[in-house]
């Protein structure tokens, strides 16, 4: 997503790394938490979030990558791509919403808004890195 | 915008990467100023102009001169 060849770039995969492992390690660990110990209360509330926590800090890594890359034109690169991305997902998800109170089309999860973002976003900037060239 | 970024380079025998490596920028960035798809900072400008010790104005041509 990000320059690599940037030290901003390669700060952003050193952070964006372990946040991913935290991640997977999250998901895993309230999956079996749910399945073994049912919990209820403050506690299943708080277990519930914590997989949200990790996504929470990849969106902290791409602002971090934005105030830190130094060459501006990769900045506006990916500064047009998030906009891209941004406007597609919520387009896309506002048709959906109407489809879902109206047609019953089948219910869309709302954690999935943030994937959905990065991967319209991953997309835009095939687009947006080819009007540059 | 128009500008004179490849012939300047060209006459200091550089490459994109070169003068991506003077400018502490990408070779794409080169590349998208060359081409001129992109325009930069009034920041970034100034550094273009003072490396090859020219005026902005002698370097880019907004077309209103």
């Amino acid at each position: 997503m990000t320059n690599p060849a940037s030290p901003a770039g390669r700060r952003y995969i050193k952070r964006f790394m372990p946040v991913m492992a935290v991640y997977v390690v999250t998901v895993l660990g309230v999956s079996w938490a749910f399945n073994s110990t049912e919990p209820t209360g403050p506690v299943a509330w708080a277990l519930a979030a914590a997989p949200a926590l990790p996504l929470l800090g990849i969106i902290w890594a791409m602002g971090m990558y934005l105030r830190e890359e130094a060459d501006e034109f990769q900045r506006n690169v990916l500064i047009e791509s998030i906009l891209w991305g941004l406007g597609l997902t919520m387009a896309g998800l506002s048709v959906w919403g109407f489809l879902e109170i109206y047609v019953d089309a089948p219910k869309l999860p709302t954690f999935l808004a943030f994937p959905l973002f990065c991967g319209a976003m991953g997309i835009a900037q095939a687009f947006v890195r080819r009007r540059y060239r | 915008m128009k500008n004179r970024l490849k012939v300047l380079r060209a006459e200091r025998d550089w490459s994109q990467a070169d003068l991506a490596d003077r400018l502490e920028v990408s070779r794409q960035t080169i590349n998208a100023l060359e081409t001129g798809k992109y325009d930069p900072s009034l920041p970034l400008a100034f550094r273009i102009a003072r490396l090859f010790g020219q005026s902005i104005e002698a370097i880019f041509d907004d077309g209103q001169g």
